[in-house]
């Protein structure tokens, strides 16, 4: 989730109370405090909540919050008289785009960084790493409309942000860090999104970089947004957030049009809500009045239609309201998560265990009896785990992960046994003699079934010690078996045998080969059995 | 090895074993009995052939009473320790030697002499060189001017007086002094250090004796045979102390993290929770789409998930999944919009949360009540280190019911987290992209404050509607590990799979206090 920077004396300025009140309040709002610096504080907001990605966002929320002010924020826009042409060719490629102008800004070194915070939080929560959205912003002063986003060919040339030199797009791919990091996103495309001024300036490459002409500096005062991208949706709330923090931090907004359509749309949308709907999720008994002050609290704007009926005015920022329920957890909030009753309900119903809890349990007593400590290993292991340092076969069943961590985490166990052998190597300073057991989920293809093994690793480890236990643990959990000379090669040829049940090999016991020691740097003889359980849950 | 010694906290004195503290006169014959008593045989024995000596060394101790001196040492060392019973004082004495060569010498005589009496006043050179002492004794002859040599003839020099050399030669026990020397400069005898015990009895041992001693033979093992004949009433049984610690056993356990997952699944079944269960291996479909995750979310990435090579099927009904993604179905919702794409709902994954048993489940059981919980292994894609696991327990609670609301959800955390020891929780807004309203419990620790421990909320009607529940369902999840750190004190969460044994071996299996 993004982290937030929120400037002390520009939060308290914005908010107008001071910063202890804020912090204390600031969890009961949803938010988690990262850590607490000097001059800010670092702040964690939900990824579903963009408009509070920024100081003016989080003010504007917390004065209706701490009880300062209530209602909805509106936004006006007037017309800029600048246009906006969008080229077919970027259907398939780049097709959307969000633009507006902002004028009369002061922008200090504060400012900047925190509006870089705000346009790089959306990069990540609603652009998905700029893929849904990337956004630009310009010094209105050094370029002249009207506007052009073009599908442009890719050997197309300008000086980037932070370059002094004039490159194509497709070396930029490769020579500017933004080029390397977003390359992904256009690499395949024929041709390359492109915005130019009137005079063929160039002003960006979305979704990669802006720029050298345009950059923003605490000079500017005018400012064109763009937001490009590939979901009209996300376009659309990274423009409508980012007008409404700079309308917040003192600018004015003016639309443009694109192709004739005005943007951007700063209006506010509806919902008629049920004031019993919302009673019946939450557990309260609110009065259409208490619940439309509660949501005014939280900046919608709420009048009672009827005794029943709430009419919900829904800021244009607040991209999160998705459905009604959404509007009621809000009401939740302002009512406060402290509040409530916090009584369990009487749902009365009958408890039950899963069948492998209880043979998993029969297990544990049966191998905890005999003297054996539980280890609980990992699940993912690598194949030379599982296999080569046991002189096992690799077995063409199990399960890889596509895009493993490490080989040590590529594999999915297909039985237990390499696994407690991998523990008694981690633990071979320890003192002996060491009995350890483990009970637990294998996979096999697709499909996940439950294996136990034990293993003992002392001096005098020896067959018989193997065949006892596997002894014991059959009949403890009742399986009739038979025991057949083995060939399983990660035993001793002669101290080895299978465990038969309903005529399927299930186990294998006896004293672990040599080599298989020397494998997991063990220098004292192991006795283990190992059983697959799976067919006792069907 | 640990040390087995002492045990802290535990008064020696309280088990009826003597500390040596004789100030109440009226006690002193019990007292003395029961010191007699708590001493072995051996002990009892060496103070007896102590006492009329007064002292004596560990090796004449030794012979006398049918032990090693080292045997000796170690009874004199309990016995000392033992209230002052005895006192052993060592000491490190020399002793010296013959050679082998010495030793032939101190019968034949040392090779001058050997040589002087092989001839009579006189003879020449070559004839007294052929003597097989000529090599070493011809010199000595002349350094000790018992000869005199002229043209190659030898000729004694009148009487040859047995020196110093010869004298100390001679002598049962070799003594320090100018012989001596010679002999051990010449090779003939070594200096040896010896480390050697003098052991003498104590008043307090004195008065032990004269109060009498038990000495029959003490007997380690009741016998089956004993038992048969009666013998073992006429038997002295040896007597242990009990203020050393026995051999440390460690019993066959449950892994201590598993103990705590069991008393988690023991609080929801007590509460009338029905366990689910499932496979690792799940779809996107159950793991995400059902979960209304959207399809482009990045927890959804190759990043964040494992995915597995396949096409799993998909459920039917998929279609109304589709449908809510995309506008919203027939509910009041939005949707995300977008175009929803089967292929990756059929995508396998290894299941990121519990919450894919937890739909699952509600789909085969649409109708309420339904009170349900998991607890099983997850996955993410993180790379290891000692808070971050690629895989981990996860539990998962879900009711569903006419008429459950928000309030008796917070209710459920409540009770949990108080039956789980935890009685101040509170409640803070939370996300998660399949419930709303959502919650992040926090439980009050000493040391620590406010920690969160899990997360929770009602389905959202986008989650619940295509499989057509028409009841809220109330969830929540909490990641085991990160409560093992806190009631298990675990600073590195990688010991709860890749388990030192020691801690294993140490973790007791009933945990004290916490409230508990």
């Amino acid at each position: 989730m993004p982290v937030i920077t929120l400037p002390y004396r520009y939060l308290e300025r914005l908010v107008g109370l001071d910063r202890e009140t804020i912090v204390d309040r600031l969890p009961m709002f949803g938010s988690d405090i990262e850590r607490r610096e000097e001059d800010h504080v670092d702040v964690e907001f939900f990824a579903n909540r963009p408009d509070l990605f920024s100081t003016e966002g989080a003010a504007r929320a917390l004065r209706g919050f701490l009880g300062l002010e209530e209602g909805p924020v509106r936004y006006g826009t007037t017309p800029s008289g600048i246009a906006f042409s969008i080229d077919p060719g970027l259907t398939g490629i780049r097709p959307y785009l969000g633009s507006a102008v902002i004028r009369g800004l002061a922008l200090d070194e504060e400012a900047i960084v925190s509006l870089m915070g705000l346009q790089e939080s959306l990069h990540w929560a609603v652009g998905r790493g700029r893929k849904k959205v990337a956004i630009g912003l310009h010094d209105l002063a050094h370029i002249m409309p009207p506007f052009q986003y073009l599908a442009s060919p890719r050997d197309r040339s300008f000086v980037p942000l932070d370059f002094e030199e004039e490159m194509t797009m497709e070396a930029m791919l490769e020579a500017h860090p933004k080029g390397r990091a977003f390359a992904h996103l256009v690499r395949d495309a024929p041709r390359f999104p492109l915005i130019v001024d009137a005079n063929d300036q160039v002003l960006s490459f979305p979704p990669i970089i802006n720029g050298e002409l345009t950059r923003v500096s605490t000079a500017t005062t005018d400012v064109l947004l763009d937001c490009t991208g590939i979901d009209r949706r996300a376009v659309e709330t990274a423009t409508t957030i980012l007008c409404a923090a700079l309308a917040e931090a003192g600018g004015r907004i003016e639309s443009v049009e694109i192709d004739g359509v005005v943007s951007p749309s700063l209006e506010p949308s509806f919902r008629e809500v049920s004031v019993d709907e919302c009673n019946r999720l939450l557990g309260l008994g609110l009065d259409a009045p208490a619940m439309a002050a509660l949501l005014r609290r939280m900046r919608f704007g709420a009048e009672p239609v009827g005794a029943e009926r709430i009419r919900v005015e829904v800021p244009c920022y607040r991209s999160d309201i998705m459905h009604d329920w959404d509007v009621f957890e809000d009401v939740a909030i302002a009512y406060g998560y402290g509040r409530f009753e916090a009584v369990p309900s009487r749902t009365a119903t009958i408890a039950e265990e899963r069948p492998e809890s209880r043979l998993k349990r029969s297990v544990r007593e049966a191998l905890c009896g005999l003297g054996h400590l539980e280890t609980m290993p990992f699940v993912l292991t690598s194949e030379a785990v599982l296999f080569s340092q046991m002189r096992r076969e690799p077995d063409p069943r199990a399960l890889r992960v596509l895009h493993p961590i490490s080989e040590e985490q590529a594999v999915a166990r297909t039985s237990l046994l390499p696994l407690l052998m991998e523990l008694l190597e981690y633990n071979r300073f320890r003192e002996l003699p060491q009995r350890l057991f483990a009970v637990g989920e294998t996979i096999t293809g697709f499909e996940t079934g439950l294996g136990t093994a034990a293993v003992s690793c002392h001096g005098a480890a020896d067959f018989s010690e193997a065949y006892g236990v596997a002894d014991a643990l059959c009949r403890e959990l009742g399986l009739a078996y038979t025991a057949v000379e083995s060939n399983d090669p990660a035993f001793i040829e002669g101290r080895r045998g299978a465990l038969v049940v309903d005529g399927v090999t299930v186990g294998v016991f006896g004293e672990v080969h040599p080599e298989v020691l020397g494998a997991f740097g063990l220098d004292h003889p192991v006795a283990a059995v190992e059983l697959d359980l799976s067919a006792q849950l069907q | 090895m640990r040390e087995r010694e002492t045990e802290p906290g535990r008064s020696p004195g309280a088990d009826g074993i003597p500390l040596g503290d004789a100030s109440n006169g009226a006690d002193t014959m019990e007292r003395t009995d029961r010191e007699a008593q708590a001493l072995s045989l051996n002990e009892r024995r060496l103070l007896a052939a102590l006492a009329p000596l007064g002292q004596a060394g560990a090796a004449a101790l030794g012979c006398a009473l049918g032990a090693t001196p080292d045997a000796v040492v170690q009874y004199a060392s309990l016995l000392a320790q033992n209230g002052g019973l005895a006192a052993v004082e060592r000491k490190v004495e020399t002793s010296y030697a013959l050679t082998d060569e010495g030793r032939r010498y101190a019968a034949d005589g040392l090779p001058e002499r050997q040589l002087l009496a092989s001839f009579g006043d006189r003879a020449s050179m070559t004839e007294l060189k052929s003597h097989p002492l000529a090599s070493i004794g011809i010199g000595w002859l002349r350094r000790k001017g018992w000869i005199a040599i002229r043209d190659g003839v030898v000729e004694k020099a009148g009487e040859a007086p047995a020196g110093e050399d010869e004298r100390a030669l001679a002598v049962d026990t070799l003594v320090d002094g100018p012989g001596l020397r010679e002999l051990l400069k010449r090779g003939l005898a070594v200096e040896r250090e010896s480390v050697g015990y003098r052991i003498a009895i104590m008043p307090a041992g004195r008065a032990l004796v004269e109060a009498g001693l038990d000495l029959r033979e003490e007997l380690g093992q009741l016998t089956h045979e004993m038992l048969l004949t009666g013998s073992w009433r006429d038997a002295l049984l040896r007597q242990y102390r009990v203020d050393r610690l026995p051999r440390r056993l460690v019993p066959g356990k449950v892994h201590p993290y598993q103990r705590l997952l069991d008393e988690m699944r023991q609080i929801l079944l007590d509460m009338g929770f029905i366990e689910m269960g499932g496979g690792l291996v799940q779809s996107g479909f159950w793991n995400f789409d059902a979960l209304f995750q959207p399809q482009d979310h990045p927890a959804r990435e190759m990043q964040d998930t494992f995915h597995l090579g396949g096409e799993a099927d998909l459920p039917e009904g998929w279609e109304r999944v589709r449908a809510m993604h995309e506008h919203g179905g027939e509910t009041t919702s939005t949707g995300w919009g977008g175009t929803w794409q089967e292929a990756k709902a059929r995508q396998q994954v290894l299941r990121t949360h519990a919450t894919a048993l937890s739909i699952q489940h509600l789909a085969a059981h649409p109708n309420p009540p339904v009170k349900a919980f998991a607890i099983g292994r997850v996955f993410r894609r993180e790379a290891i280190d000692p808070t971050h696991l690629p895989e981990f327990e996860q539990l998962e609670g879900i009711v569903m019911d006419e008429g459950v609301t928000f309030s008796h959800l917070l209710g459920f955390l409540r009770e949990f987290y108080r039956r789980l020891g935890f009685p101040q929780v509170r409640f803070r807004p939370g996300y998660f992209p399949y419930t709303e309203p959502s919650v992040e419990p926090e439980v009050f620790v000493e040391g620590l404050g406010w920690v969160e421990l899990g997360g929770a909320g009602v389905f959202r009607e986008e989650v619940t509607a295509p499989l057509g529940l028409e009841h809220p369902v109330l969830a929540w999840g909490l990641g085991a590990s990160r409560l093992a750190m806190l009631r298990l004190g675990l600073k590195d969460l990688r010991q709860l799979y890749r388990s030192d044994i020691d801690w294993c071996r140490e973790t007791p299996i009933r945990r004290g206090g916490g409230g508990r």
